[in-house]
């Protein structure tokens, strides 16, 4: 009697409890949205292709990419700097072509690009089901398509074949194998022909979304990827489709395209988007908008910087080259004697005594331009030029060129060469293409173009090859060990590494 | 549920009838002295009464037949069979054994010898013994296989307590349960208010706390009165002086400019004109004196108890406060406690109890234990040429520190940290008898926290000159920044427990219990920032008092929540006191863990035999022996509230518009595992307890093999899937131990002593890491700028990684012969092995050099006492550990180094230990290496302790129970080979950040007095 009673007792408290439980043992997150509850509406739609965006500033490890490391450290523009031989000693390896295949800096890159195309892919996966305005949803698939194509052209430029993610992946999918260079050369070319058809003209944005991707941006990377596959008409149709929209002008004084006021100019095809932001800035995830290329490229000493990105006396030559000074020098390179902006005189004892004659101009930023407080070396807030009108038009002509037409290449060269009143190029023939190449490299100088340019057109043995550049294998960066040991070997490592 | 109440209360009358009244006396051994409090109970039965303050007692039985039993902790237990008698006196004598000890485990209690498990106990006794500050410290060497470090000396802080050394990566401490309330942190808890505390160390034992039991857990039982008890009022109070223990010997001003001078010529530099003359520069400034203090501790608690027939209490009310040997009131922690327990019979079948704890506590923090701005790594580092005060009166400031690296007693002047924390723990019960047999008891809890953190951080500049703000950027703030933070925490626990006991025929003794737990935690956070207050004073310092706009003010707020519901089962049989079996099983349901696997299922198995109760036992000098065996499997939940969904995160900012806008932008960061679940860890023990020469000596030992798999680790992913890794149940790890304790104790004579010591031995090693087996990089060094730790498979946790020295390169030629460092190597420099014989150092030149976890810890315990005095001396100790020292900044040229640096290499054959000085170290000298490993190991006279109690004679003339003065000395005597301010070094930041040095807040050493009263 007693017992039964008390087995009811106990039944009933259970019962009670199982038929709770489920809520009881169902604890969502309080604060912060789950997957389920997100990709409803237009806001959220444009919030995941801003995180898409996000990982175009990451700098540093553990994801991050110093474009300059690449474009201008690697390349006979600049040498490493720093402090000394210690200070990133295997940024100093890497650019004496005797690269660690296991340095953070690589892995770095490879993490920040695959991080965006994660992103693009969310983007790309989550959004066409989100009901919205149909011509913001076909522009943010644009930006997201054109995202996806930016991080495949880094990787494909830098490491060649990598594993092609065009989804976002499920654990047991991680140990994918690369993809040839081709196949990923196709998969850019087909992100960017797609995204060129939706996305909108320049003008058409809102001015606060200024940095936003444009038909424009798309096009430009475009036209850059058929110079990479020798597609010389190809790239001549689009590059005249960008000159023909009139949404590009070459700013008319050169110096003013690297201050701050002239961030996101007339001449602006494809910019990344900083601001003097500080604080949590060393990681990825937490940018906080902030540029660190400012304060790694300024001098040491008063110049509180950690001098990077040294300009080489050989750089510097080319300028000269015309028998006159390049004008485009002095918005290029700082030389003895120069003001840093207001942050005093260059001189070597200024800078804590090293021995560098010259420091980059285009990423220094004023002391009045640091963010206003903070760490002792606060980012700087310089947009990372990333595509200027100018290189379109250089493009243009090298297009043009091998497509037969010399007239049109000399067309787009000069209007680069006037905007800072040298003389016309007359050339013809092959001596018209090499004043094309150097045009990229005085136009474009220190701008993270220099080593790619000399991969592209296969000018690295030549130009690199007393930095111990072998032809055959350094056109391409080593794999990151890390990832060829944590995809079990389903990656390989490139020749010669 | 009233039919129900109905039937139970006629089960009651029904079985009341006739009694016989039985009274008495008990006295102690020698017959002067009564006994009391002590238990009378009637056998078979929970009736029972405690003997009031002359050993008086009265109680009824049902017939002549029954059988009384007095116990009284630390003496035999007597039982006697009522007969015709109505009167019963009894003395009872000294029990030398501890097998009648009564063990608290999960659930329910067992007699010590009736347990098949393995259960480590500390009684309020032995707690009593010596002051101590912070409960865990009871554990620290008196239980084998508890392993107990300070994981700083500031007061207030955590102690690390590894219960069988550590099983997983991941959180590492033991489950503590206070009163049956599972708790975060014992910083609440009076270590005054404890009766007893027993850890459950074998799966067995903790298998019934499923899904928490892995890293053990510790049951806290507090004091409750007594039933039939005379009212008591007791004072305990204990005021002592803390000290530094060490100091360690820097370079003085002349010895750092001597060094620096070598260090600029080295460099081709002109050396500073100011170290001309280092002579000139005298001793200059110990910094150390500077920080480090004498800080007084002082406790005072008062504590009421006693009990009728029908209900007992306690109350207590506590106030400590310990000032810290850096810092001073900086470091200051406080905590004041109130305590009420108690227990009412209510009807025949129904007692009503609570367990209410009151808690108030404030700690003020510096930064302790960072390489980077601690005041111990500033005392350490900065140089000593600079004066801690200008001649103003002001702070100065080093002319050669550019960051971290400050004034170190300017820094601690504008530190102010202040947590404060109001917390109640406490629990109401019912137990009803629903018969002879059967009890069920009922209990709600609730650990309801609020604590408020509060920060600011004035400005200050220590600039000689204001207007050029010629200080560095760490002697100086522009900005002042004020910061709270408010945090509620309430977690809630309903439990409902039925427990079946019966003996058959005195041969069978069953005991089930079978019970429900429903928990469930919620966390509230709130608070925010601002900066530019217009007042400097920290009094002042609230948000709300700005100049600048709203702006400029920051807030957060977050809440999380999680739940856990159980059912358990325990079953306990004996045979003739022989045969010992036990099963438990435990269901968790948990919110924590993901959809797919929301219950977890927990087994355990144990079984003893006492062979000493075997008939044909003849040992005579072996009088009890006991082997049991047992097994189990239980699990860690520690794996975070949400670990299972995926959250979008919003925040992926980016830049956008003319104006530069942040706009939001929002992506889930990491991938979501839906199956999720607890970490699993299985461990066999087996283990005998031996008592000789009539419990005079007893002995215990255990040996046990304890496996973790699916350990939630966040196994580094191909980096193509663009996300963090996902949480995955993949890796493994085992550890394997033997614990022995061993004790003589001898009350036969005036002179009574008790000789006992442990140690235990652990072998822990990961097993696996999941996909690739990537290793585990951990415990950051500045210095080197690399991870010191590393955890690989086939490998003790935290290992540390590094290169291998060989000597000190004597000559150019030597540099030339050696694989290559760097371009700038020079002789001076350190040679490091080519361990892969590539010709050129570098990571892959890196191996194990050091483990930070100790082969075996060891406790010895001494007590003497003799009339009135008692003295106790307490030893502990560890050895076979590593400690990775990275006290010194090597990153900076400008720091100061240790006197050993004076046996530095300059020209061949000057040294082959102490490298060159150098200003930039261009060879690497610092980094991570052999160089920076010292052998951690210690003996610690961790107390001594000489206690008089007042003769009773006196005592009986003033109406007091016991008055005792006591002097104790605390840490008086360190046997250690480790070179740093302490040895003893807890895991400081998770259970990978283990035996590094960074700085290391030290124990002090104590001095204190104290008094103990009661009447």
């Amino acid at each position: 009697m007693k017992f039964k009673s008390l087995l009811l007792l106990s039944l009933s408290v259970g019962i009670s409890f199982s038929a709770c439980q489920k809520d009881f043992l169902e604890k969502k997150p309080i604060v912060g949205i789950t997957e389920e509850n997100f990709y409803r509406t237009e806001a959220d739609a444009i919030a995941s292709v801003n995180a898409a965006y996000a990982p175009l500033q990451f700098q540093l490890s553990p994801a991050g990419h110093f474009r300059w490391f690449w474009g201008d450290i690697m390349s006979d523009d600049a040498v490493k700097g720093g402090s000394s031989d210690n200070d990133a000693f295997s940024l100093l390896q890497l650019e004496t072509f005797k690269g660690p295949t296991n340095t953070d800096l690589l892995e770095s890159e490879w993490g920040a690009d695959y991080e965006g195309i994660y992103r693009a892919n969310v983007v790309l996966e989550r959004v066409p089901g989100i009901t919205m305005d149909e011509t913001l949803k076909a522009r943010i698939l644009g930006e997201a398509k054109f995202i996806r194509a930016w991080n495949y052209y880094t990787l494909v430029t830098m490491f060649g074949g990598v594993p092609l993610v065009d989804r976002v992946l499920a654990p047991s999918e991680y140990n994918i194998s690369s993809a040839s260079a081709d196949e990923i050369w196709d998969f850019i070319e087909k992100d960017l022909t797609e995204a060129s058809a939706t996305l909108w003209k320049r003008s058409a944005y809102a001015e606060s979304d200024l940095g936003r991707i444009t038909q424009g941006t798309a096009q430009a990377l475009l036209v850059k990827t058929y110079l990479w596959r020798n597609k010389w008409t190809e790239a001549k149709t689009i590059a005249e489709a960008i000159v023909n929209s009139n949404e590009y002008q070459l700013v008319s004084n050169y110096e003013d395209i690297f201050t701050l006021f002239g961030e996101n100019n007339t001449e602006s095809v494809f910019e990344i988007q900083y601001m003097n932001r500080s604080g949590g800035n060393w990681g990825k995830n937490n940018a906080n908008e902030g540029s660190l290329t400012n304060v790694f490229q300024r001098a040491r000493g008063q110049f509180a910087g950690f001098g990077f990105n040294i300009p080489t006396q050989n750089f510097v030559d080319e300028f000269f080259k015309e028998g006159f000074e390049d004008p485009r020098l002095k918005s290029t390179v700082f030389r003895v004697g120069e003001p840093m902006g207001d942050r005093g005189v260059f001189t070597l004892a200024a800078t804590g005594d090293l021995p560098y004659l010259y420091y980059p101009k285009k990423y220094f930023n004023g002391k009045s331009e640091d963010a206003p407080f903070g760490d002792p070396a606060p980012n700087g807030g310089t947009n990372d030029r990333v595509i200027r009108y100018s290189d379109v038009l250089l493009m243009h002509a090298e297009a043009a060129y091998h497509t037969g037409d010399e007239a049109g290449a000399k067309v787009s060269l000069n209007k680069v060469r006037s905007r800072v009143s040298i003389p016309n190029i007359s050339a013809t023939g092959n001596d018209l293409l090499e004043a094309i190449y150097r045009e990229r490299r005085l136009e474009l100088g220190l701008e993270s173009h220099r080593f790619f340019d000399l991969v592209r057109t296969g000018k690295a043995p030549q130009v690199l090859g007393n930095l111990g550049f072998k032809a055959g294998t350094h056109e391409l960066f080593p794999i990151p060990q890390s990832q060829i040991l944590a995809t079990n070997g389903a990656l390989r490592q490139n020749p010669g590494y | 549920m009233r039919i129900f109440i109905s039937i139970l209360l006629l089960a009651v009358t029904l079985s009341a009838h006739a009694q016989i009244k039985i009274s008495g006396r008990a006295l102690l051994e020698g017959g002067t002295e009564a006994a009391i409090g002590a238990t009378v109970q009637l056998k078979g039965t929970n009736v029972g009464i405690t003997t009031d303050l002359d050993g008086n007692y009265s109680i009824s039985v049902p017939d002549q037949a029954s059988i009384l039993i007095f116990s009284y902790t630390g003496f035999a237990n007597q039982e006697i069979t009522v007969g015709n008698r109505t009167k019963i006196d009894v003395i009872l004598a000294e029990s030398q054994s501890q097998l009648s000890e009564v063990v608290v485990t999960g659930y329910g209690s067992q007699k010590r010898s009736s347990i098949s498990g393995s259960v480590s106990t500390v009684d309020a006794k032995e707690i009593a013994e010596r002051p101590i500050l912070r409960v865990e410290q009871a554990l620290q060497g008196r239980t084998a296989g508890v392993q107990v470090a300070q994981a700083s000396g500031s007061p207030g802080s955590e102690l690390t307590v590894r219960v069988r050394g550590v099983g997983t990566i991941n959180n590492s401490n033991p489950l503590y349960i206070v009163d049956g309330i599972p708790v975060d942190g014992l910083d609440f808890l009076n270590p005054n208010d404890i009766e007893s505390i027993n850890v459950l160390k074998d799966a067995a034992s903790s298998a019934i706390y499923g899904s928490r039991g892995a890293n053990g857990v510790v049951l806290i039982t507090t004091k409750g009165g007594k039933r039939n008890q005379t009212g008591s009022v007791s004072y305990d109070a204990y005021y002592g002086i803390q000290r530094a223990n060490r100091l360690l010997d820097l370079l003085d001003a002349r010895e750092y400019a001597t060094l620096q001078n070598e260090a600029y010529l080295a460099a081709g530099k002109t050396p500073l004109p100011e170290f001309a003359n280092p002579e000139a520069l005298g001793k200059g400034t110990d910094w150390q004196e500077a920080i480090f203090q004498s800080a007084p501790i002082m406790s005072h608690q008062l504590t009421f108890s006693g009990g009728a027939e029908h209900s007992s209490y306690t109350v207590s009310g506590n106030y400590f406060t310990q000032n810290g040997i850096v810092g001073g009131d900086k470091s200051n922690f406080q905590r004041a406690t109130v305590r009420v327990n108690g227990s009412h019979d209510i009807k025949p079948w129904l007692t009503i109890g609570n367990n209410l704890g009151f808690t108030w506590l404030e700690r003020q923090g510096l930064a302790e234990n960072s390489q980077f701005n601690s005041p111990i790594i500033r005392a350490l580092n900065i140089d000593p040429v600079t004066p801690v005060y200008k001649a103003d009166g002001t702070y100065a400031y080093s002319n050669y520190t550019s960051t971290d690296i400050a004034n170190p007693v300017n820094g601690i002047e504008q530190t102010h940290s202040t947590w404060r924390s109001n917390r109640l723990v406490g629990s109401v019960y019912a137990d009803i008898k629903l018969g002879k047999n059967l009890k069920f008891r009922s209990a709600y809890s609730l650990d309801a926290t609020y604590a408020i953190q509060r920060g600011f951080s004035p400005r200050f500049d220590l600039s000689n000159i204001p207007s050029l703000s010629d200080a560095p950027a760490p002697e100086k703030q522009v900005i002042n920044t004020v910061f709270v933070g408010n945090n509620t925490w309430r977690n809630q626990q309903l439990e409902n427990v039925l427990t079946w006991q019966k003996n058959y025929k005195d041969k069978h003794d069953i005991t089930l219990i079978g019970g429900t737990t429903a928990l469930s935690n919620r966390y509230d956070g709130s608070g925010g920032a601002n900066t530019n207050l217009p007042s400097n004073d920290p009094k002042e310092a609230y948000i709300s008092n700005t100049i600048d706009p709203i702006a400029s003010q920051s807030a957060y707020q977050f809440a999380s929540e999680s739940s856990l519901f159980s059912w358990f089962g325990k079953a306990n049989y004996e045979l003739n006191e022989k045969y010992l079996a036990s099963a438990t099983f435990r269901a968790d349901g948990s919110s924590r863990f993901g959809k797919n696997n929301r219950f977890g299922y927990f087994p355990s198995f144990s079984a003893g035999w006492i062979g000493s109760h075997e008939s044909f036992w003849n040992i005579k000098a072996i009088n009890f022996f006991k082997v049991r065996a047992s097994w189990g499997q239980n699990g860690n939940d520690r794996i975070g509230d949400y670990s299972f969904t995926t959250v979008i995160n919003n925040g992926q900012n980016y830049t956008f518009g003319a104006n530069e806008n942040i706009t939001n932008g929002a992506v889930a960061l990491s991938a979501a595992n839906p199956d999720l679940r607890w970490e699993t860890s299985t461990q066999t023990d087996i283990g005998a307890d031996f008592e000789l020469l009539d419990g005079r000596i007893g002995f215990t030992t255990d040996y046990y093999i304890k496996k973790t798999t699916d350990m939630l680790y966040a196994a580094p992913i191909p980096l193509v899937a663009g996300t963090a890794p996902p949480i995955q149940n993949v890796a493994t790890a085992e550890n394997r131990g033997l614990e022995l304790s061993l004790n003589y104790r001898n009350k036969d004579h005036a002179l009574k002593y008790n000789i006992g010591g442990n140690i235990s031995f652990v072998e822990s090693k990961v097993t696996g890491l999941g996909r690739g087996g990537e290793p585990v990089f951990s415990g950051y060094v500045q210095s080197a700028n690399a991870n010191a730790s590393k955890t690989d498979v086939g490998q003790p946790l935290a290992s540390f990684f590094g290169h291998v020295t060989d000597g000190i390169f004597q000559t150019q030629s030597e540099v030339e012969a050696a694989a290559f460092q760097s371009n700038e190597t020079r002789p001076g420099d350190i040679r490091f092995k080519d361990i892969d014989g590539s010709g050129v150092i570098d990571d892959k030149d890196r191996t194990f050099i050091g483990n930070p976890t100790p082969r075996f810890t060891y406790g010895m315990n001494t007590d003497f006492s003799w009339k009135g005095l008692e003295l106790n001396i307490f030893f502990q100790g560890s050895e076979g550990n590593d400690i990775y020292v990275n006290t010194i900044r090597y990153d900076f040229t400008y720091v100061n180094r240790p006197s050993s640096a004076l046996n530095r290499w300059t020209g061949p054959g000057t040294s082959n230990t102490e490298p060159r000085v150098s200003l930039s170290d261009p060879n690497q000298n610092a980094r991570v290496s052999d160089r920076f490993v010292e052998d951690g190991s210690y003996l610690r006279l961790k107390t001594v302790q000489l206690a008089y109690n007042l003769p009773q004679t006196w005592l009986k003339k003033a109406k007091f129970n016991k008055v005792k003065f006591y002097v104790t000395a605390q840490n008086m005597l360190t046997f250690t080979k480790y070179s740093g301010l302490d040895p003893e070094i807890g895991s400081v930041g998770g259970s990978l950040e283990i035996g590094i040095d960074r700085g290391f807040y030290p124990q002090s050493r104590t001095i204190m007095g104290g008094v103990s009263a009661s009447f």
